[in-house]
Parts: C-alpha cells; sequence; structure tokens
C-alpha cells in the first residue's frame, strides 16, 4: 500500500508518501519506516526520529547534514544521486528516479520492475524522457550493486499475479459506474476531487455524463434534476462543500428522488485541516438538513468495500427513493491500496419501482399520476418525465398523492409516515457489522468505516502480545438493527471504540440507536489516521490496568515531527 | 395514434392560489398557448421552479413539473436536460428568485448554453413573503425592507444576459398575452439558452410598476421603424439600457438579441445517439479499467 501526507500548501512542502510491502495482506501505514528516500535537506530532518533501529535513509551526498543530530541505530546512505543523473544525461528532477533506483538495488529487487514502471508513467510523454529516467535509475541502481551495503531487508518477486493498484476514491468511482450511476456533479474539494478528476477522465470510454459545475448548491440540484428525469445520479464532495448540499439533500428526500452522496471527510470544522484526515462528520451526516426525513448511511473501510458499498448505494438510493449518503475520509480515499480485481459480476443494478411507460392508463381530464401514492410499504412508483400519462410534480413542499401541495392535516401526517415506512424495509438491506481476528475474544474493539485499516493490522500486533481481541467492523452505519449490533457484541466483557474524531461520534450513535455502552473509546482527532501500533499499544496499556481507568482516551503523535519549527534548526 | 391537442390538455384542476389580477394569471396562459401551438404533448414537457409566487406554475400547466427550492430552478432544470436532453425543459421563478439568491446559477447557466427556455417573472418586489425590495426595485422605492426608499441599483437582467452568454434574450409584458406567447414560442423553438424576462405587476406589493405604468411606457422593438436587428449585439445593449436612460419612460420588449451557437448538449458525444437515461446501465462492464491500475 502507498500512503501520502501532504500539507495544505500551494508550493507543496513536506510531502512524503509511505509505501508497505508485504507477502500477507496490508491495509495501513507505520508510525516507523525501514528505508527513507530523502529527496531534500527536511526530510532527512524529519524522519530522523521517525526510522526504525536498522532502518536507512538514501540522499543526496550534497546535502550537508552536520548540523543534526544523528542516530548510531540509522544507517546513513549519502549517495552521488545529483553526480549519476547528470551522468546519465538526465535532469536535476530525474535524481528522484537515480534514488528509487538506489532503493531497489539495496533491497536486491530485479530492476526490470522500474523499466516498466517509467514506461507506463512516462511513455506518453515520448521515447526520450522515458529513456533519460531509465538511465537515472539504472546509474542509481548499479551504484549501489557496485558498492557495499549492509541493509539487512531483502524483496524478492512473489508472484506474476495482477493485481489492481487502487485508491478508495477511484474504487467508489468504479462502483458507481458498476452500479450504474450514469450522472455525476461536482465542485472540486480535497479529498474527493479525485473521484471528479478519474470520472471525468472516463466518463466517454463508459457513456456517463460528468459535470463541474459552479458550487456545490448547483451539483447537488443539478443531480436531483438528473434523477428525477430517471438518469442514476451520484454527488462527490468533502464536509464543507456538502454543507452547501444539504438545504437541496431534504428537497431529494421530500419529493423522494434517489441521490447518493459520496463525503469524504476531512479535518473540520470549517476549512480546517484540507488534506489531513478524520471522522468527524458522521453526526452531520445524520442529522443534517430541517425536518424528519429517513436516510441511509453508508461507511465503506478499504477498496473493495468500496467499490461494492457505492455501487449498493445507488441501489438502496433508487429502490427506496431516499438520500444515501457514503462517508469516506481522506485516509481511505487518498491511499494507495493493492487489491483483487473486483468481482463485478457480484453487483446486480437494482431500480425499484419504476412505472412500465407502455402501461399507465390513461388520466381523467385535467388530472395527475398519483406518484406519492401511501404505498403499503411506502414505496410508491416513479415515472420519467416523457412518459405519457405519468405528468405530476415533484415538490419541495408537503404535496398530496399527485405531488400538488397540501397543508391538509391528514395528508401531511400520511405522508410523513409513508417516507418513514421506506427506512423500516430499507432496514432489512443493512448488513451486520463483520467480525475479524478471535470470534470468542472477551475484548472487542469497534470501528467503522476507514478505521478498518489501522485495526486490522493492529490484530496481528495483539495477537503477538498475547491479547486476544476481535475487530467489530461497521460499514452499514444508519439505520443501524439493534439485534444485529447485540448479536455481534455477544459475550464481550470489555467493548473498546476506536474513531478518527474527538467526541466518539459512532459510540454514541450504538448508544443511541441500539443500547449498547462502550468501556472505552480511543479518539485520534490530529489529523493523521490511527496507525496500528497506536491501537496495539493502548489496547495493552488498558489490560495491563485491568481495563480500570478513564473512558476517552485520546491518541496523539509521540513524536512532533517539528514541521513548524524548521527556523529553530537552521533549515 | 394520439388525439389531437387542445388547451384542455394542459389545464390542471388545482386551482391558482395568485391574487385576482395578477400578472402570473397570463404567463400561466402564453405558456399553455405556446406548447399547443408548438405542438409539443403535456408529457414531452418538464416545468421546473424555484419557490415564490411565480414558481407555483409547474402545479397550474399539466406537464411534468419538479418545483425545487428557493434560487435552484437552473440547476434542476440543467440536471433535467443533460438526464433527457429531449425534452422540452422550461425553467421558470421570480426576479428575487434568479436574480437574487439564484443569481450565481444565471450567470453560468448562459456560458453553458444548455437548450432551455427560462421565464423569470420580473416583478420587481418579493410577493410571497409579502414585499421586500427585490434584485430589479427601482430607485427609491419604498418596501417593507427599504422604507427610505431602494438605494441599490437594480439589476438589468437583459443588459446582463446579453453580454454573460445568453443566445435569445427577450423581454415582454404580462399584460400582452398574445405578444408574450409569440416570443415564449420562439423562445422554445431556439435552440440555445433563452431568457423572456416578463414584466409582471404585482398588484398586491408593487404600486409602482403597474399595468397602467407599463402599458404607458411598453414599445415593441420590431414596431419601431427603423427595426431593431437582433443579431446585432452592441445595439441589443443600447435597447437593454435604454429603461434606465430614460427614467424608464420608454421600456422596449421583443427579442433584443439572438445568436446561434453550438449548444453544450453537442459537445456530448456520450448522448449524441441516446439521451443519457436511455443508455443501458444494468450491466455496465468495467473490466476494460482494470488494465490502467495493474
Amino acid at each position: 500500500m502507498g500512503y501520502p501526507e501532504y500539507p495544505s500548501l500551494i508550493r507543496g512542502g513536506h510531502n512524503t508518501v509511505q509505501v508497505r510491502i508485504s507477502e500477507k495482506p496490508i491495509l495501513s501505514p507505520r508510525s516507523s519506516q525501514d528505508l527513507l528516500i530523502a529527496l531534500n535537506k527536511d526530510a532527512v530532518f524529519y524522519h530522523m526520529s521517525t526510522m526504525s533501529k536498522g532502518g536507512a535513509i538514501i540522499y543526496d551526498e550534497l546535502i550537508d547534514i552536520s548540523k543534526f543530530g544523528k542516530r548510531s541505530d540509522v544507517r546513513m546512505y549519502p549517495l552521488p544521486l545529483s553526480k549519476l543523473t547528470q551522468e546519465a544525461g538526465g535532469t536535476e528532477q530525474m535524481k528522484n528516479m537515480a534514488a528509487l533506483g538506489a532503493a531497489l538495488g539495496i533491497v536486491d529487487y530485479p530492476f526490470q520492475m522500474i523499466d516498466h514502471l517509467i514506461r507506463d508513467e512516462f511513455g506518453r510523454k515520448g521515447e526520450e524522457v522515458v529513456k533519460k529516467n531509465i538511465d537515472a535509475a539504472k546509474a542509481g541502481y548499479d551504484h549501489v550493486r557496485t558498492n557495499h551495503f549492509d541493509f539487512p531487508i531483502k524483496l524478492k518477486p512473489v508472484s506474476d499475479a495482477k493485481r489492481l493498484i487502487i485508491t478508495g476514491n477511484e474504487a467508489i468511482a468504479l462502483g458507481a459506474v458498476r452500479g450504474g450511476m450514469s450522472f455525476y456533479a461536482a465542485y472540486p474539494m480535497t479529498p474527493a476531487s479525485s473521484i471528479l478528476h478519474y470520472l471525468a477522465e472516463i466518463e466517454r470510454e463508459f457513456g456517463i455524463l460528468v459535470k463541474q459545475t459552479e458550487d456545490e448548491i448547483a451539483a447537488m440540484n443539478y443531480a436531483i434534476g438528473a434523477s428525477y428525469a430517471g438518469a442514476r445520479a451520484m454527488v462527490g464532495t468533502s464536509g464543507g462543500g456538502f454543507a452547501l448540499m444539504v438545504e437541496a439533500l431534504g428537497m431529494a428526500a421530500m419529493s423522494e428522488t434517489p441521490i447518493v452522496a459520496v463525503i469524504s471527510q476531512r479535518s473540520g470544522p470549517s476549512t480546517g485541516l484540507p488534506t489531513w484526515t478524520e471522522q468527524g462528520d458522521l453526526r452531520f451526516a445524520m442529522h443534517c438538513s430541517q425536518g424528519d426525513f429517513p436516510r441511509i448511511i453508508l461507511a465503506p473501510g478499504d477498496v473493495q468495500e468500496c467499490f461494492f458499498l457505492t455501487a449498493k448505494a445507488l441501489n438502496l438510493a433508487e429502490k427506496y427513493q431516499m438520500p444515501v449518503i457514503v462517508l469516506s475520509d481522506k485516509h481511505l480515499s487518498e491511499t494507495v491500496f493493492t487489491t483483487e480485481p473486483f468481482n463485478q459480476s457480484k453487483v446486480k443494478v437494482e431500480r425499484g419501482k419504476i412505472a412500465d411507460a407502455g402501461s399507465l392508463p390513461p388520466l381523467a381530464p385535467m388530472e395527475r399520476w398519483h406518484r406519492y401514492a401511501l404505498a403499503d410499504d411506502g414505496v410508491s412508483p416513479r415515472v420519467f418525465p416523457g412518459t405519457p400519462n405519468g405528468e405530476h410534480v415533484a415538490s419541495s413542499y408537503e404535496h398530496d398523492v399527485n405531488g400538488f401541495s397540501t397543508e391538509n392535516f391528514v395528508m401531511r401526517a400520511k405522508q410523513v409516515d409513508k417516507r418513514a415506512r421506506k427506512l423500516k424495509e430499507a432496514l432489512k438491506e443493512m448488513s451486520a457489522p463483520v467480525i475479524y481476528g478471535h470470534k470468542d475474544a472477551k475484548i472487542a474493539i469497534i470501528g467503522w468505516g476507514s478505521m478498518k485499516i489501522p485495526i486490522l493490522d493492529a490484530l496481528p500486533l495483539l495477537d503477538n502480545a498475547g491479547i486476544k481481541v476481535k475487530y467489530v467492523h461497521f460499514t452499514h452505519i444508519f439505520p443501524l438493527e439493534r439485534k444485529a449490533v447485540k448479536k455481534a457484541l455477544r459475550g464481550c466483557k470489555t467493548l473498546i471504540a476506536a474513531e478518527n474524531n474527538s467526541t466518539a461520534q459512532f459510540a454514541g450513535v450504538l448508544k443511541e440507536h441500539a443500547g449498547v455502552d462502550m468501556d472505552f473509546c480511543l479518539l485520534k482527532y490530529d489529523g493523521r489516521p490511527f496507525f496500528p501500533e497506536q491501537i496495539a499499544e493502548q489496547v495493552q496499556g488498558l489490560s495491563k490496568k485491568e481495563f480500570k481507568g478513564d473512558k476517552d482516551i485520546t491518541v496523539v503523535e509521540k513524536e512532533d515531527l517539528e514541521y513548524y519549527n524548521t527556523q529553530k534548526y537552521g533549515l | 395514434m394520439m388525439a389531437e391537442l387542445t388547451i384542455n390538455d394542459f389545464n390542471a384542476k388545482e386551482r391558482p392560489q395568485w391574487c385576482p389580477g395578477c400578472g402570473n394569471f397570463a404567463i400561466m396562459g402564453a405558456i399553455r398557448g405556446a406548447l399547443l401551438d408548438l405542438r409539443i404533448p403535456p408529457h414531452q414537457t418538464v416545468i421546473s421552479s424555484g419557490i415564490g409566487c411565480s414558481s407555483k406554475m409547474p402545479h397550474y400547466v399539466r406537464t411534468y413539473g419538479f418545483e425545487g427550492l428557493h434560487g435552484r430552478t437552473l440547476p434542476v432544470a440543467s440536471g433535467i436536460k443533460l438526464a433527457n436532453h429531449k425534452l422540452n425543459v422550461i425553467a421558470v421563478g421570480g426576479d428575487g428568485d434568479g436574480y437574487g439568491i439564484g443569481m450565481g446559477h444565471f450567470q453560468h447557466i448562459m456560458r453553458r448554453n444548455y437548450d432551455l427556455t427560462y421565464i423569470v417573472h420580473d416583478n420587481q418586489i418579493y410577493g410571497l413573503t409579502t414585499g421586500q425590495a427585490s434584485p430589479t426595485s427601482q430607485l427609491g422605492m419604498k418596501t417593507k425592507t427599504t422604507p427610505y426608499g431602494v438605494v441599490e441599483t437594480p439589476f438589468n437582467p437583459v443588459a446582463s444576459a446579453i453580454l454573460g452568454g445568453a443566445t435569445f434574450v427577450s423581454r415582454v409584458f404580462a399584460g400582452d398575452m398574445a405578444h408574450m406567447k409569440g416570443i415564449l414560442m420562439q423562445a422554445m423553438a431556439h435552440r440555445g439558452f433563452a431568457l423572456v424576462d416578463v414584466m409582471q405587476p404585482c398588484v398586491t406589493f408593487n404600486k409602482l410598476n403597474t399595468y397602467e405604468f407599463f402599458t404607458k411606457r411598453c414599445y415593441k422593438l420590431d414596431s419601431e421603424v427603423k427595426k431593431h436587428d437582433p443579431s446585432d449585439r452592441l445595439a441589443a445593449i443600447e435597447k437593454a439600457l435604454e429603461p434606465e436612460k430614460t427614467n424608464y419612460e420608454r421600456i422596449p420588449l421583443g427579442v433584443f438579441y439572438k445568436v446561434d451557437r453550438p449548444i453544450y448538449e453537442d459537445s456530448l458525444p456520450q448522448i449524441k445517439d441516446k439521451a443519457l437515461v436511455e443508455h443501458d446501465i444494468s450491466d455496465v462492464d468495467i473490466s476494460g479499467a482494470f488494465k490502467d491500475m495493474m
């Protein structure tokens, strides 16, 4: 997997990508690194403290690090990266390729891989660019092969199997396309923008329509218009953009127009930390927009879930004619994962009740189609414009069965009940939480959405520490089936929620809707996701204290990377 | 075979809630008449609206309708048009709806030039909320929110639309239903974004811009000796500025500006043969996308 971190700075600032390689499935970045490619002085400095024991730092020998404190347990590899790149005919920027080549050489990996990679990435820029980059990489590779480096970690190819290398946002986009989404409207906003970028790139290939609108208000209203006309419509944004969509979300509920909204959460409130992660918008998604109305909230935890739950969200929105919100976050949306190709045959498009164009009986003079008939299950058939005898009004006002505005008290109450009945039906489609780890464990970690990433990687660490736990993973967040929650937690003596927010939002939802109380809440809200070690460490700590102590436990990074104290160190 | 269309096909049983004498009645009649004369059956038209007196229109003209949120008639209409560009889409709203809260959408839809018609019931006052100043209220006009008179320069929708990229810009008077119907038919037949700004007296809250006020001041562009050339953009702006220049003594009606420009829908190969809603979405094969990710 590959985990990017970047600040919200126009000229870039300190950008990192952490790549983890393993024969076993892994999801999460770690808090320490074994091999660091430092492309500038800052990078050497920032990461000195995060290097694992015995790790190595590759950097250009021209970088003067004499002022820094060094660690005796970290290998320092100053390499002639600029010189090698120049000699290979490359430009200054290509020294990153020399460094990549060197890294590959140090771990004994065949060079061929990087050759393929460069051709894939730079092929469209022409043979000259490809050749220069490959030459630079080869120079770095050969340099470390001819000189001795005592790095203990070695890598070798283990399989020829082709797997997808994909971000959460790309998986959401593909899930939407497979799920029959034909219309996507959005306004650029980190960290949701890459859904818009990717869909725009593939829109002609798949015959969908992608519209960048003037703002998020327009995006939501466009999508609702398209959905009313019969397209499968979706919007995507982050919390701030979603705030602008909220009025129209209520309109989708009132007019019973299906809509799927993807919120890729970032640290709030307000502009917050635009490029960092948080799970702080759950309560917002649950309660936003005026009035009482039903909605569904799903939260995928990995790229497979991104794919299948987005497709499912589109089905649910149309079957139950209500807003469905898919909650991702920066961590899941922008981290790159490897996964098996999605088994697309498992996605079945279900459009719910749509009146057949051929079968609508003639309307009496001046009459309308009863679009909002008081169906037993609450779901009255939709009919799309262009269908003879289906004329009706969809309205943001409370309405009668034909869509005409009404303030009749009896009809008002009936329409509220009609809309509410749909949620009872939809509840049957809400999957129970999935249990990972030791099924009979007395300690349960409870997480939702992207918390799956660090928690699954924390399970082996806890195993090694001799602590038996299970992970109860929620993807179907609302409505919650009380019985399913109780069943998943049956037999557990200690319940530990872990969430990327400061107020344990999902723990509150569990208490309110399933009547279960958490014993502890691990909370992290500094902008970063949890690292698996942090979860393992906290659970171990609780175990040592025999699970006594304060309920809310804030998790912060041990080491401040001194990002904002560079002047102190003369950087 | 479908029976011959009659005006009754566009009549709805809902009784309009407008005040007696409201200009909206004539606009409703003109829309029904234009749809009939263009022979567009009711199920082929969608009327989208915002919130306001004018935005009740979808209820009273029996077609498909979407009564949305205040200021958002244009984005809903745009979404409907993109999803099914074969439909006749009419967006309706008032001056507060379109030139106030929804102003941003108005500017952007003109750049895009979707093939739809936008009718603004411009009564220069907020009616449904009982008489506050609107973006087109005349300078000095006293309203509930401007007891000392309006001090903000009124928005000039016609001039803005000519500059903003609209490809059909017109103004009509609700007191002349026959002329209004004719212009509406031209607007609907126009291939591109068509604005019809309707001078619409609000008999309850606007005591300044009355039927008498407009009857005295309005004249038709094509009735002049030297005929206005609607393909001349600068001349169109001149005409659009005439009410301001003459202190509202002369208000031109008719088509100010008309130009042919490719519509947004033409740029979309994915809807060249079939409307978006006609695409088969039941089994979209995405395996082609996997290759780029391996």
